[in-house]
């Protein structure tokens, strides 16, 4: 942990050696998050270019009481909610097609015994729930770092999470689970 | 940690990405970029500070200019400028009354009036003589 404080301190004074080590720990697991929430693996890559660069751009900024990772997910989701924001309607539409033709995440998927339960949660679950389940789970991030990262109240956040286990608990058992997108809000 | 969310945890794991050497250099290409506007915006910023520095110091310089001139010139002229005291009094009027000068042609005029009634004293007088 005191090393990742060095690079950032480091980072701060502008190394790029010290900030591309020091997004190195986490450059990975950002892609496959980015890659589950994108219409293709391109789109994935270049939405993790333009949150390392960002993320560089705004260093200065960081506030250390946040991690390092939470404060990089928050320009992540950010970045995505733009692209999404000025994507033109026939970039959405050749997404829906290569969707259909199986996106992303199922082509990084290994072949498994039974089916992956990110597959039935980008199925059941809403965008935002998606996102707060895979930062709770994934990342294990705090409830209060998730309700910060997603702009959302830690009540909201709790019950979400809530609701989303008990849906793919009952997908797992085999049981019908029906498309809830959130508690409320 | 329960058995749903050591599955979850499973299961992203099972999601296989790779950072390409290609992409790396893409990022670390942008980065390099990204470090040059960066110094390109702090210099341009850098040459606007000077601008606006040596701006400020020539109309700084100018003043002190004019200042200084104004401080040397002689005192006399100083003086002049002073403006004139203006003091408040009550005009006084003289009331002596004058004669009226009469023209010429009025004492004429005067002359003959007497003349007449003299002549018309007279001939009344006359006219009285008569009847008496």
């Amino acid at each position: 942990m005191s090393s990742e404080t060095a690079l950032i301190a480091a980072a701060k004074r502008g190394s790029i050696r010290a900030y591309t080590e020091l997004v190195s720990l986490y450059r990975e697991g950002l892609l496959r998050f980015l890659v589950s929430k994108s219409p293709s693996y391109a789109d994935a890559e270049d939405a993790l270019q333009d949150t390392l660069i960002n993320a560089y751009r705004f260093i200065s900024s960081y506030d250390s009481k946040w991690r390092f990772s939470t404060w990089l997910y928050r320009i992540a989701i950010n970045n995505l909610s733009r692209i999404r924001a000025t994507e033109p309607a026939s970039k959405v539409e050749l997404g829906d097609l290569s969707d259909e033709e199986g996106g992303p995440l199922e082509q990084c998927i290994a072949a498994s015994e039974r089916q992956n339960l990110w597959l039935s949660a980008k199925r059941i679950l809403s965008d935002e729930v998606y996102t707060a389940m895979w930062l709770r789970y994934v990342e294990d991030m705090s409830v209060n770092d998730i309700a910060a990262i997603l702009e959302r109240s830690v009540s909201w956040t709790k019950v979400n999470l809530l609701r989303a286990r008990r849906q793919l608990d009952a997908d797992l058992n085999g049981m019908p689970a029906k498309k809830v997108s959130q508690a409320y809000g | 940690m329960d058995k749903l969310a050591k599955q979850l945890r499973e299961d992203a794991d099972q999601i296989k990405v790779l950072i390409t050497p290609e992409l790396e250099n893409r990022i670390e290409a942008s980065l390099r970029g990204a470090v040059q506007d960066n110094a390109a915006s702090v210099k341009g910023r850098q040459s606007a500070l000077f601008w606006w520095a040596s701006s400020l110091t020539g109309v700084a310089a100018t003043l002190a200019i004019i200042a200084v001139v104004n401080l040397s010139k002689p005192e006399l002229e100083t003086a002049i400028t002073e403006p004139p005291q203006q003091t408040f009094s009550v005009p006084k009027f003289d009331w002596k009354p004058q004669p009226a000068v009469l023209t010429q042609t009025l004492e004429q005029e005067l002359v003959d009036i007497q003349s007449d009634l003299k002549k018309a004293e007279q001939t009344v007088r006359d006219d009285i003589d008569e009847i008496m």
